[in-house]
């Protein structure tokens, strides 16, 4: 470990620029570095995540969301579900936050490079999923296919519904196959069903695949079932986990899971972990 | 490695010496049975024969309670708090807690380097004490009942004094300048130590070693034991506050009256506290108490690839602090299907 | 950040402090507090009849600060007047947050004979009812245990308050408190019946810093994880009967659900 001379607490100052609403739970919020020389050497990996401080009241994890392309800027999917994340809430645009990170092992881009990629996200999961994939459009020659699979339970909690929407058009002529479903709400006016009823609409190759997913663990014991059987090579499954992660950095426990063999920090050791980590370690999901 | 000499005599002369050093703390009796460190003030109270001490050392490095920052919640400005330039000595550490600090470092100064801990920890001195085994010892199955690093001078008994072992270039110069309480050893001494360590290993309620238990412990999870114990459970906690190895905080912000300021403090955390698992939404990850307590026992039984050794160390303190009188390694001995020593 | 969101830093949040029925402590505590005028100069105090003689029932408050429990009609009354009145309510120590010692007995006595025995006929106007915690009655925000409540307690929620938020509730026991304070265990060393185990922490184990038992003033820790059960049974087997156990148990956790039915399980059959 190279020592910077910075603390591991180290945090830096961040600036709200916009909020946008994406639904009644979750707004976007856009953040910009106050120190330039932070804005230009900070880098994160999709599927990172960040803790946020509001001074007084305390600290969240929250995943990034942007593409890890956009330098000294970043975004976060907030669900407003506590103490902090209301309050976050509550900032109005020029409000200053702390954030510290980014924390965790991130999807291994790197390792998906050449293949073609499916990413499939339940509910508030598209979040990280988001930045895994803008991070494949910002790469195209990176990729072969792309497929993007959004489902939540009822449309009006559909993250990114319309952004992904709007993306149609031009992701056809790209190859990339965008499917927008719900589950529960027989008033929408789209897709009903789970990811694993519209795999058939996926442009991918399960032979020469990556797949990364973010949802609840029921989602991810179907998948796994259906992507086995259909051939997906399980050394490219990945999916990220969510836990109470308080330190980021693998010291206060909370996140703690696993086995006495197999003992992780979520929050060092994940929040990505692959098919074989998932079906081997009890507790994991 | 140099090897001293000190008669018991000597030794105090010794400890009021170290006392000029820094901060001077050594195991002290506080009740009829217990015994905890504590700072030293009249060096003929420091026990040399004691089991265990009901705080484990890593309070010393890692305080209970300590601010880590305050802050400007204006121009949301965080202030580190440095710990101050301090040296903490410890006399009188058994083997099983040098390893747990070692354990404490491991997750605390060599990955992610916790400025606060090591600030102290770096600073400090660690002079360990041999000791005999009680029916609550269980550091021989754990592997850490002998220890070769992670001390700067370790005292062995002798009938009339203590053979020292020296570790490290700090406990070189703690005995340089006193040689003339120090004496050089002789092979009757040696041989003591021989006849010492033999006995001792004899002592333990359990011998062997306990290297396979974590996998038992995978392939039983769901054994009646967890049920069957957890039901006595009283969630206090004490089993992990105790633990030379417990390493879990929480972190809370305390703002001023006027709102301007504050601080952002941490304080231990235990896993059987129903909020250590718990997430907005609200979501328990941990709900039951018997999903807590076997927590516990999957978390202490992991491996620790800096001390190639389980994170518990067998000091027992879990078990004999435990007003419930849950008895942590015969209910492992239960998984593990270990049997008593004859 | 703004102290109250709708004044931004112009007003200063309107306190109310009222007491039920009680011994007054608790107000005491709360006006006794080293950092009080620190406090009355961010808060505006419309109710605080120990510290101010303008108080008044009745007024808005942003906060009110509810001690004692409701034993008598009178009380129910005030507190409902109370409630509509405040924005956030906060019970304020053992009797409002768990009825107090003066709900002990309830349910093992006829509460008309018992009133009848102490207060005797006519002179007594108030009509009385069992002692009752608030959160029986009314919608409780917050809740600061303790006979009395702790000062730092007092201090860090009425900062957060003023912060626009609560601080997380301990869900601990008093047990975890008195090991951090490096006191030795009476309950193994001596066998005491101490509650610590089943006390919510706060106090940081003052009565067991001077070797006293624990009584269990904070109350049963909070979310069904005072383990009454498992405490019965070791005191059960320190040779100590239901009865006792259940009296101390009951001293002030006598409004707990949980206490009832986890004796059973360890002594069997209803009491």
């Amino acid at each position: 470990m190279v020592d910077t001379g910075k603390s591991v607490y180290d945090t830096h100052k961040c600036r709200l620029l916009r909020k946008y609403d994406l639904t009644d739970m979750e707004t976007l919020f856009l953040f910009r570095f106050e120190d330039p020389v932070v804005a230009q050497d900070w880098r994160f990996k999709p599927g990172q995540f960040v803790e946020v401080s509001l001074l007084g009241l305390g600290e969240v994890p929250i995943s990034i969301c942007s593409s890890a392309r956009r330098m000294g800027f970043f975004e976060l999917c907030i669900r407003n579900a506590g103490r902090v994340t209301s309050a976050i809430h509550k900032l109005t645009p020029g409000s200053l936050v702390g954030v510290r990170g980014p924390y965790g092992n991130g999807f291994p881009m790197d390792q998906f490079h050449g293949r073609d990629l499916l990413c499939v996200a339940a509910g508030l999961g598209m979040a990280p999923l988001r930045s895994v994939f803008l991070y494949a459009i910002d790469n195209r020659w990176q990729f072969g296919n792309i497929t993007i699979i959004n489902t939540a339970k009822y449309g009006p909690e559909l993250l990114f519904e319309k952004e992904l929407e709007a993306m149609k058009d031009i992701a056809t002529a790209e190859n990339i196959a965008i499917v927008q479903s719900v589950t529960r709400d027989p008033d929408y006016p789209g897709l009903h069903g789970r990811a694993t009823e519209h795999m058939e609409k996926a442009n991918v190759d399960p032979d020469n695949c990556a797949v990364a997913m973010c949802g609840p663990p029921a989602m991810y014991r179907g998948m796994f079932d259906y992507l086995v059987e259909k051939g997906y090579d399980p050394r490219y499954i990945f999916v990220t986990l969510e836990r109470r992660m308080k330190c980021g950095v693998g010291k206060c426990g909370h996140c703690n899971i696993g086995t006495a063999t197999s003992w992780k920090y979520v929050c060092k050791d994940g929040p990505v972990f692959d098919y074989y980590a998932i079906t081997s370690i009890p507790g994991l999901i | 490695m140099r090897y001293v000499k000190i008669s018991k005599a000597n030794t105090y002369k010794f400890l009021e010496r170290l006392k000029a050093k820094g901060t001077l703390y050594a195991p002290t009796k506080i009740s009829e049975k217990f015994y905890d460190f504590r700072e030293v003030n009249d060096v003929k109270a420091v026990q040399f024969d004691y089991n265990r001490t009901i705080r484990p050392p890593r309070r010393f490095f890692y305080p209970a309670r300590e601010t880590m920052f305050t802050f400007d919640t204006t121009k949301v400005e965080l202030y580190e708090n440095v710990p101050e330039d301090e040296t903490i000595i410890l006399f009188g550490v058994h083997s099983c807690d040098i390893v747990g600090l070692r354990i404490v470092d491991s997750e605390f100064i060599d990955e992610n380097p916790d400025p606060y801990y090591k600030k102290r920890r770096e600073s400090g001195i660690i002079i360990g004490l041999s000791c005999l085994p009680d029916e609550y010892c269980f550091c021989n199955v754990r592997r850490v009942d002998f220890v070769d690093a992670g001390f700067d001078l370790f005292f062995h008994e002798l009938p009339d004094g203590f053979l020292v072992r020296v570790g490290t270039v700090t406990g070189h110069k703690l005995i340089d300048p006193n040689m003339d309480i120090f004496g050089e050893i002789t092979q009757e001494d040696v041989d003591y130590m021989t006849a010492f360590n033999e006995k001792r290993g004899e002592m333990f309620p359990i011998q062997g070693n306990w290297d396979d238990l974590r996998y038992f412990l995978e392939l039983r999870r769901d054994h009646p034991m967890y049920a069957r114990e957890s039901e006595k459970c009283l969630g206090c906690g004490n089993c992990t506050l105790t633990c030379p190895t417990c390493r879990c905080y929480d972190v809370k912000d305390i703002p001023s009256i006027d709102g301007m300021t504050g601080e952002r403090v941490r304080v231990w955390d235990s896993c059987q506290f129903r909020s250590h698992g718990l997430v907005a939404g609200p979501h328990n990850f941990r709900p039951t108490k018997e999903s807590r307590f076997e927590n516990r026992y999957m978390c202490k039984n992991a491996y620790n690839k800096d001390t190639t050794t389980a994170y518990c160390v067998g000091c027992g303190r879990c078990t004999y602090f435990c007003p419930a009188d849950i008895n942590f390694r015969k209910n492992l001995m239960e998984i593990g299907g270990y049997k008593e020593a004859v | 950040m703004a102290i109250i969101e709708e004044c931004g830093d112009i007003c200063r949040p309107k306190i109310g402090v009222y007491a039920l029925t009680s011994c007054y402590g608790c107000q005491l505590k709360l006006a006794t507090v080293q950092k009080i005028m620190e406090i009355v100069q961010a808060v505006e105090i419309e109710s605080f009849y120990m510290i101010s003689s303008a108080s008044r029932m009745g007024s808005d408050v942003d906060v009110a600060f509810v001690e004692g429990s409701v034993s008598t009609e009178k009380d129910l009354e005030e507190l409902k007047e109370i409630r509509e009145h405040s924005r956030i309510l906060v019970a304020l120590g053992a009797c409002a947050v768990n009825g107090g010692v003066q709900s002990w007995a309830e349910g093992d006595k006829d509460y008309k004979k018992l009133y009848a025995e102490v207060y005797g006929e006519g002179k007594i106007t108030m009509q009385g009812r069992q002692a009752t915690p608030v959160s029986d009655h009314v919608k409780v925000d917050y809740f600061l245990p303790g006979c009395p409540p702790e000062e730092d307690e007092l201090m860090y929620f009425i900062s957060a308050f003023l912060f626009g938020t609560f601080p997380e509730p301990k869900d601990y026991p008093v047990c975890a408190e008195c090991r951090l304070a490096g006191n030795s265990c009476i309950l193994i060393e001596k066998g005491e019946p101490c509650l610590g185990p089943v006390t919510t922490a706060g106090c940081k184990a003052r009565c067991l810093s001077h070797n006293v038992p624990c009584i269990g003033c904070r109350g049963p820790v909070p979310h069904g994880t005072a383990w009454f059960d498992s405490l019965a049974k070791l005191f059960k087997e320190k040779g100590f009967d239901r009865d006792y156990i259940r009296d101390r148990m009951k001293i002030f956790g006598a409004h707990d659900e949980n206490l009832e039915p986890m004796l059973d399980k360890i002594f069997g059959g209803s009491k």
